[in-house]
């Protein structure tokens, strides 16, 4: 079982950076069980599900922020403990599910086409489109909305006008965050203006201040939550919260495989909220506290060390600082999915008519 | 009905009824136009007083209305149609005794009345049934679980007495023998959304029984059923939502409730049990005061949790100090709007305003296929009557040795009405989360549980 474990965890890495432009977390999770699969030699059904149980257990806790792969395990479990049982040996049953956890895989990856054909028609000419950090469905959509209304605009533009307009007035531009403390922003901005697509950074602080500008906002995702809501890169709720008040749309892009059975009632109640996140440094409660508890000069000591020299680094802020955040279903106006445009109550809809049938 | 006797006497007096209403309200309408509205109640309760044999809550509900909407105009019109009417006439006649009044409540006229504790037995009741009525209807047995696990088990002992009369088959002739004892509970206190849902699963069981199977068996069949629905859907979903609840509470918070339901206590129980550190605010509200029940059984485990009892009019200046609100419901409607003890919309408004995330506690058997869109709609009136209520009034205030009640009770009162509706409906957008045995869910989905709309079998 451990040594399973391990090798698991080794495809589990393996398969992520070497396909890193495709595959997102959860079809990650879901290859690397399969593989599992393959080589375990659970000789029933239970044996299997208990097993897989673990490896799911053990790859989350490997990861720092398992929500994404929560998500592909649970959808992976589910669908072995519903797949009808009707093969003559539990050898074949298993190969049958190997060979369907792969052909899901596959398949899956055709589904960010799809969600880029929904939300392609909610991208109008002269649109101008805010988007957050890093996402492979948002870019892919913006990719594809490029690509087709370049062509139509050069099957329409006969003339010398038109042909000046699809050259150099583009369809659409986009606005696309910082995102710290990861930077992501930069990289989406980088491959979309690469595309040819007018894009400018904004800092994550200058969003209410852009979003005037601003049509819409298209948003990928970890996971989409029961509640309907969003789990996403922090700042993604803040975004949201400034779309609400503005008055804009606000589309998320999800594949179905990310609609993650689990309920946060507030920012946190997500698995990836620990102690160490938005905590006080030591030097702040040692300085409050002496007035109170009446401290041993050793502790002013401690300050005096730590304490005079202010030194903060990116990565000191960024491990006091979440690096997913929640969003309320309330700030969403659509989420997109392989599965059809859902509105967040039709999210939890499926998510339940799904798992708790 | 069972005997046949009083069927067929009262379908004469009901055609008689019917009859008379027609000529009256002719005549009425000569008399007076103004009064269209009235007069097309009453020829809908003079039709609908023909087929109530098996859709006796049906009825009863359509026929209130009507009966108070004839008292207002002409009291004596009135008591000539209350006569005849068996069981409606007997209940509408407790509840407006007090005096020469009812000039108010009028827009609330059509919530259940409150009913004397000693209201008449029609027909063929069981003991056991009476006894539930009475309990009912004196608040002994209160809350939609209690409620319905007592039905289901009085159920169990009319079932096991039952003697299929001859040349009738089981299947076929319980439920009528069943249905004047559904109906006299009803005649104690409006049935529950858990009650109601409970009988129609085993109206569903008795009709699917087999004919060849020998009497008792059917009989012990049937009681095995019953058990068995009360076990799935009531006891085992209390345990899993007790799961599921208490992982939402970390040490450290502060759970506010308000009023007392089972499930909020027993998951606040269980909490505690897992050495779990958080504190309790209770939520009170007169007259019930449920909230002081919970409060003793929290604080009498070993440690007692640390409480903070309080009443609704303080919860303002407590809510900010909340961490996650608990609550309990009586129903879950289609669109998401939760049918709970009045108070309840308020502590959850209160909650959202201020962002405390509200988790309410419900198991799928307590979801009810219709639409609820405010608390006026469906409501269920307190207390018996004025001077009962004053009396509590007065109770209360001899107990706190507040200031003396200045009010005189009797006649001077007569211009006073006390309403007390005993539930409110909470809107879905004021709820986090709706915690049901099959997890969390939003409660605008609900309805796309299979579950809760009773496609399983018991």
């Amino acid at each position: 079982m451990r040594m399973c474990v391990s090798v698991l965890i080794h495809i589990y890495d393996e398969s992520l950076p070497s396909e890193g432009q495709k595959l997102s977390t959860p079809l990650a999770a879901i290859l690397a069980l399969t593989e599992m699969m393959e080589q375990s030699n659970a000789g029933t059904m239970f044996e299997l599900l208990t097993e897989l149980k673990g490896a799911a257990e053990a790859l989350s806790r490997q990861s720092l922020n398992p929500i994404g792969l929560k998500a592909g395990c649970e959808l992976f479990i589910e669908f072995i403990t519903l797949f009808p049982h009707d093969a003559a040996s539990f050898s074949e049953l298993k190969t049958e599910l190997i060979r369907q956890g792969q052909h899901y895989a596959e398949q899956a990856l055709a589904y960010r086409a799809k969600i880029a054909e929904l939300a392609f028609d909610f991208i109008k000419d002269d649109s101008v489109i805010l988007t957050h950090s890093y996402s492979r469905v948002v870019l892919q959509t913006l990719l594809l909305a490029h690509k087709r209304k370049r062509i139509s605009g050069e099957i329409s533009g006969s003339n010398a006008t038109c042909e000046y307009f699809s050259s150099h007035v583009l369809c659409f531009s986009v606005f696309v965050t910082e995102a710290r403390p990861r930077g992501m922003g930069i990289k989406t901005a980088e491959m979309l203006t690469a595309a040819g697509i007018p894009c400018t950074v904004v800092l994550d602080s200058a969003v209410a201040y852009a979003i005037d500008k601003v049509d819409f906002v298209l948003m990928g995702s970890e996971a989409v939550v029961e509640s309907g809501g969003l789990v996403n890169a922090v700042g993604s709720n803040q975004i949201a919260i400034i779309a609400k008040a503005a008055n804009k749309p606000f589309y998320a892009l999800a594949e179905s495989y990310k609609f993650h059975r689990m309920f946060p009632l507030s920012q946190y109640d997500l698995p990836s909220h620990n102690p160490g996140v938005l905590s006080f440094p030591q030097t702040m409660s040692a300085r409050a506290r002496p007035a109170s508890s009446g401290l041993p000069s050793k502790a002013s000591s401690v300050l005096f060390d730590n304490g005079s020299p202010i030194r903060m680094t990116q990565e000191d802020i960024a491990r006091n600082n979440p690096d997913v955040d929640y969003t309320r279903p309330d700030l969403i106006s659509l989420v997109f999915s392989d599965v059809g445009s859902l509105t967040p109550e039709g999210v939890s809809q499926y998510l339940v008519g799904m798992f708790a049938g | 009905m069972p005997v046949p006797e009083p069927e067929s006497a009262s379908a004469e007096s009901q055609s008689l009824t019917k009859a008379q209403k027609k000529a009256e309200g002719r005549a009425r309408q000569e008399q007076q136009r103004a009064a269209k509205a009235a007069q097309k109640q009453q020829q809908q309760s003079g039709q609908n007083a023909g087929p109530s044999s098996n859709k006796s809550k049906g009825s009863t509900v359509q026929k209130k209305p009507a009966l108070e909407s004839n008292k207002i105009p002409s009291a004596a019109a009135s008591s000539s149609k209350d006569a005849p009417t068996t069981r409606e006439g007997a209940v509408g006649a407790d509840g407006l005794s007090d005096g020469p009044k009812s000039r108010g409540l009028r827009i609330f006229s059509h919530f259940g009345l409150p009913k004397t504790p000693g209201h008449q037995i029609k027909g063929d009741i069981h003991p056991a049934i009476v006894k539930l009525g009475l309990q009912f209807s004196e608040f002994k047995i209160c809350g939609a679980n209690a409620r319905c696990i007592a039905t289901l088990t009085a159920f169990k002992t009319v079932i096991q007495d039952y003697v299929t009369p001859p040349h009738n088959t089981l299947s076929r002739h319980l439920m009528t023998h069943l249905s004047p004892q559904i109906t006299h509970l009803v005649t104690a206190r409006p049935m529950s959304v858990t009650m109601g849902n409970a009988i129609r699963q085993l109206k569903l069981e008795i009709s699917g029984s087999d004919i060849d199977l020998p009497e008792q068996d059917a009989k012990d069949a049937l009681c095995q059923e019953i058990d068995n629905y009360i076990r799935d859907r009531i006891i085992i979903a209390d345990e899993v939502i007790e799961d599921l609840a208490v992982k939402k509470i970390k040490d450290g918070d502060v759970v506010l409730t308000y009023a007392r339901s089972s499930l909020v206590e027993k998951i606040l129980l269980r909490a505690h049990s897992l050495n779990k550190r958080f504190s309790v605010m209770v939520i009170d509200s007169r007259p019930l005061l449920e909230g002081k029940t919970l409060l003793h059984s929290l604080t009498s485990v070993i440690p007692p949790i640390p409480c903070t009892y309080a009443l609704l009019p303080a919860l303002p200046s407590l809510i900010t100090d909340a961490d996650i609100v608990l609550l309990g419901a009586h129903s879950l409607h289609a669109n998401g709007s939760v049918y709970s003890r009045a108070g309840t919309a308020m502590v959850a408004m209160l909650a959202k305003e201020h962002s405390v995330p509200v988790m309410l506690c419900c198991e799928t058997y307590k979801f009810s296929e219709t639409v609820m869109l405010d608390g006026f709609g469906k409501n269920e009136l307190g207390l018996l009557s004025i001077n009962y209520f004053f009396a509590l009034l007065f109770a209360d205030a001899v107990c706190n040795q507040t200031a003396p009640m200045k009010f005189s009770l009797g006649a001077s009162n007569s211009n006073l009405e006390v309403l007390n509706p005993l539930y409110d409906s909470t809107p879905a957008s004021c709820i986090t989360a709706v915690v049901t045995e099959v997890g969390l869910i939003p409660p605008t989905s609900i309805s796309s549980i299979p579950l809760a709309l009773g496609r399983t079998t018991l």
